[in-house]
């Protein structure tokens, strides 16, 4: 296996927590304790009441897709030599949002709506990425 | 709500053609768009107190220089300039522009408002390097950038979700691209004024899916300026100011992951202040001037500005009524997909035209009867949507 040359995340004190999740194969979100706001991307502050007693709690990993985008050309550069491939917003059951790539999947059978599931990929020893692919396979 | 309306005019407008002219110095096509616009004013350069650059995004130092009152030495504004500032919201500095102008003049703050944008995103930078930017700008580093997200997936995002919630065809959205190919073939600025086909348009390659090469914009070098003053001022400086009747905003979101998925209950009371506050209703609008990036932005903001019904505004542009004689002409310009992408001048561009339109001055592409245009603006992947309208009376 090759190097890995795409752009990693960002690494901060709170993308930290959800990549050292991401290595656990845990899908972390956050949730407001003051007012229950589900909250992602994580947040210091929460958005709605402006309190800082959040807490982290996993995910199951389900969901279903918003939208989506097949990407054949124009990719970012890093990302020529991977197209086509799935980009998706998916909308997680707990109530958040997040975009990721759809993988294990037939691209001409993806619809709005279908039902997908995290899948955990460690692209490096210090990074996991989460991804989703279809709950049903696809013949 | 207070209102601002018929008490600020944009007076005068210039705009150099949009394209790939790499012999045009950045300030020479920032200074003849001023220009055009002191002069179409008629208004002493000694009035415009305040220049307002509009952000570059194709060159770090000319947006400094900008910043650093480069306009103020080269229009010799330096005795009676007060301010030289900087606005930038992406494609809604348009709208940003006009509203700071509009409270500086208002408040006697400034007697006269230049707003200038220019930018060279056609030849002032590699192809390459403008995908990067657009991969890596209102884009979260730390949950977005390692997936291979960029702006034209944020096209794929919209236009396959709006499909799907509308069943709008393949060939309506296309039917977009075709009615802005016609207009741009009116308008002398334009970069592609060769019109295509909704059958040419389907024929180009999926590039992210299901927006196809002929759906895109392409990146272009412009100037535009506008400017603004007071409606009594106006009123002695030329017989068809388009004064301003109305505006709203909402600003909503950093990146499309959080943009709201209810777009019109988050967006559109930006349209229901803009018209509660023109005192008009969808109705009253002769011509529409909407900002655009990718087609699908198009049919859903003539949606948001309830223009159309929900779900149909792709049959109406089908049916050719957004085109040149149709009977509500939208974004005559071309808008970005026709007359070219020059970073954050696409919402400019749209502005000058509404305002052209209402002034009588847009020639072959003139609207008979353009008393009330409506234009729009939005920033960044989608991150809020700014409704303005302009007339001719008060």
């Amino acid at each position: 296996m090759g190097e890995y040359k795409k752009p990693l995340p960002l690494i901060t004190k709170l993308s930290r927590v959800f990549y050292d999740g991401c290595k656990e194969n845990k899908l972390l979100f956050q949730k407001c304790e003051d007012c229950n706001e589900i909250i992602f991307f994580p947040k210091e502050l929460c958005p709605k009441c402006m309190g800082h007693n959040l807490a982290w709690k996993e995910s199951k990993g389900k969901g279903k897709i918003y939208t989506f985008t097949v990407t054949y050309d124009f990719a970012p550069p890093e990302f020529m030599e991977d197209v086509p491939y799935a980009l998706a917003i998916i909308n997680l059951d707990e109530g958040f949002s997040m975009m990721s790539n759809i993988v294990e999947c037939d691209f001409d059978k993806l619809t709005c709506e279908m039902p997908v599931e995290v899948v955990f990929d460690p692209v490096t020893v210090e990074i996991t990425l989460p991804r989703f692919r279809p709950v049903e396979p696809q013949g | 709500m207070k209102t601002i309306r018929g008490k600020a005019a944009i007076v005068g407008i210039g705009e150099v053609p949009t394209g790939m002219y790499p012999e045009r110095s950045f300030i020479e096509a920032a200074v003849s768009a001023s220009e055009m616009a002191i002069k179409d004013a008629g208004i002493p350069k000694e009035e415009i107190d305040t220049i307002i650059p509009i952000g570059v995004v194709s060159n770090a130092l000319d947006n400094a220089n900008m910043i650093c009152s480069w306009m103020v030495e080269e229009l010799g504004m330096g005795p009676t300039a007060k301010s030289n500032f900087q606005i930038m919201s992406g494609g809604s500095s348009s709208a940003n522009s006009l509203k700071t102008a509009i409270s500086l003049v208002l408040t006697g703050l400034s007697k006269g408002v230049l707003v200038i944008h220019c930018d060279r995103m056609g030849t002032g930078l590699d192809l390459a390097t403008a995908i990067t930017m657009f991969s890596k700008a209102s884009i979260s580093q730390e949950y977005e950038t390692p997936y291979g997200f960029s702006q034209l997936a944020l096209a794929g995002f919209l236009q396959q979700r709006y499909m799907y919630d509308t069943g709008t065809t393949e060939r309506q959205i296309a039917a977009v691209v075709e009615s802005l190919r016609k207009w741009a073939a009116l308008n002398p600025n334009a970069f592609l004024k060769k019109t295509k086909t909704v059958d040419e348009i389907l024929d180009s390659k999926v590039i992210s899916s299901p927006v196809r090469k002929r759906m895109m914009n392409i990146l272009c070098d412009g100037a535009a300026a506008f400017i603004v003053t007071g409606a009594e001022r106006a009123r002695d400086l030329t017989d068809c100011p388009a004064y301003v009747l109305g505006m709203g905003s909402r600003c909503t979101n950093f990146t499309v992951t959080s943009q709201p998925q209810d777009i019109r209950k988050a967006w559109g009371p930006a349209a229901d202040d803009a018209y509660e506050m023109a005192g008009i209703v969808p109705e009253d609008v002769d011509v529409a001037e909407i900002y655009d990036a990718f087609p699908t932005f198009i049919l859903i903001s003539m949606e948001l500005l309830r223009l159309v019904e929900r779900g149909k505004a792709g049959s109406f542009v089908e049916q050719g009524h957004t085109s040149p004689g149709g009977k509500l002409p939208v974004s005559t310009n071309g808008a970005m997909m026709a007359q070219g992408h020059t970073g954050a001048g696409g919402g400019v561009a749209i502005l000058v035209e509404a305002a052209r339109q209402v002034m009588g001055k847009a020639g072959k592409r003139q609207v008979k009867d353009a008393n009330i245009v409506i234009e729009t603006a939005s920033g960044g992947v989608g991150m809020d949507f700014h409704v303005g309208i302009l007339g001719r009376e008060v």
